[in-house]
């Protein structure tokens, strides 16, 4: 029998506004995780990237290592370079002023260049030519110099000259770079 | 008067206080500390990598500084690379010389990073002046090479024999 015309309608313990409730309720939890995972997945990445840039400046300090070590070798190679080139164009200058040296009435047979000294071979008409136009040079330029004669048979003079700069002196007349500049530290 | 409260709502009120201690003691103990250290670890991020944006600058800077250097110094850097050859060497500078002949090359003590070796060198000329034309040409040759003492002029009838000492450098790295 019949209480009523209408169907009666389930009854549930949750409801259909629990049920959105419940949802609401989930979606905060979702969220807040969802949040909580982000931030552990960027705290690694960040870790990951602080060790990739360790990683990567270490490379880096090492490259610049290596490249100084270039840098400084050839520093060096145009240093000795440029000493080795300038040696030669003094020797040049040097040779060149040498044969300059020499007056015409004068003759050369034999020119030896010492790392600091000078051996001459040669003919003159007389001493006096010797002594006026090559010793005298020759004295302003070394320390010690040494002449011997012996008569040639169309009755010049051959001479033999030596001529020696002495290291030691050569040192006190021009003092190293070091000395001078300690003497200008104390001025 | 009666407060009527249904079963519904009092679970309701139980999950929504549940649901605030958690989402509370979940913020204050683990989300606002992760943050925390989210913040540092980001700052810390960004000073790595000024430093490293900073480093990669310098780094630049000393390789433009190498590459500037080597290409001013080709010359030099494959001279001291080189190893001196006799035959090319007499073939380069025959032209200043009568004659030429080089002696075997000699090793010297090693000078720093160089290798040095000795060649002695007697020869003729028609004057000084090829010699200095010699002196002068040397030092754009293949080679570093220092002309050194002794150096002996002897007249032979109308030539000058002249036999010179000179130190050829290499560097080390090249020569192993």
């Amino acid at each position: 029998m019949k209480y009523s015309y209408i169907k009666p309608r389930k009854k549930s313990i949750i409801s259909g506004e629990l049920q959105l409730i419940f949802s609401f309720f989930s979606i905060t939890l979702f969220m807040l995780f969802l949040t909580y995972a982000f931030l552990l997945f960027k705290d690694y990445r960040f870790a990951q990237n602080i060790q990739d840039i360790k990683q990567k400046m270490v490379e880096l300090e090492s490259s610049v290592q290596r490249m100084n070590s270039q840098i400084t070798f050839i520093e060096k190679e145009v240093q000795l370079s440029e000493r080795i080139t300038t040696k030669n164009t003094v020797l040049k200058d040097s040779i060149a002023n040498l044969f300059d040296l020499v007056p015409q009435r004068i003759t050369l047979s034999q020119a030896t260049l010492l790392k600091n000294g000078l051996i001459l071979h040669g003919v003159t008409p007389n001493k006096d030519v010797y002594n006026f136009m090559l010793q005298a040079p020759l004295r302003s330029i070394f320390h010690r110099t040494y002449s011997s004669f012996y008569e040639s048979q169309n009755g010049w003079l051959r001479f033999v000259s030596t001529n020696y700069i002495d290291e030691e002196e050569l040192s006190l007349e021009s003092p190293k770079y070091e000395e001078v500049k300690e003497v200008d530290d104390e001025n | 008067m009666k407060i009527k409260i249904t079963k519904q709502s009092l679970y309701l009120l139980f999950f929504s206080i549940i649901l605030l201690l958690f989402v509370l003691i979940f913020s204050f103990l683990v989300l606002i500390p992760e943050g925390k250290n989210y913040r540092e670890q980001r700052s810390a991020l960004n000073k790595e990598a000024m430093e490293l944006r900073r480093y990669e600058e310098f780094a630049d800077k000393t390789l433009q500084k190498l590459k500037e250097l080597q290409s001013e110094n080709t010359h030099i850097i494959t001279s001291f690379d080189n190893a001196f050859n006799s035959t090319r060497f007499q073939k380069q500078f025959r032209s200043y010389f009568t004659s030429l002949e080089l002696s075997k090359q000699e090793p010297l003590d090693d000078e720093d990073e160089f290798s040095v070796y000795e060649v002695n060198t007697t020869s003729s000329i028609n004057s000084p002046q090829s010699f200095y034309n010699f002196l002068d040409a040397i030092n754009k040759a293949d080679w570093i090479i220092g002309v050194d003492f002794p150096i002996e002029f002897k007249r032979d009838h109308e030539l000058i024999s002249s036999s010179f000492t000179m130190r050829v450098y290499r560097s080390k790295k090249a020569s192993q």
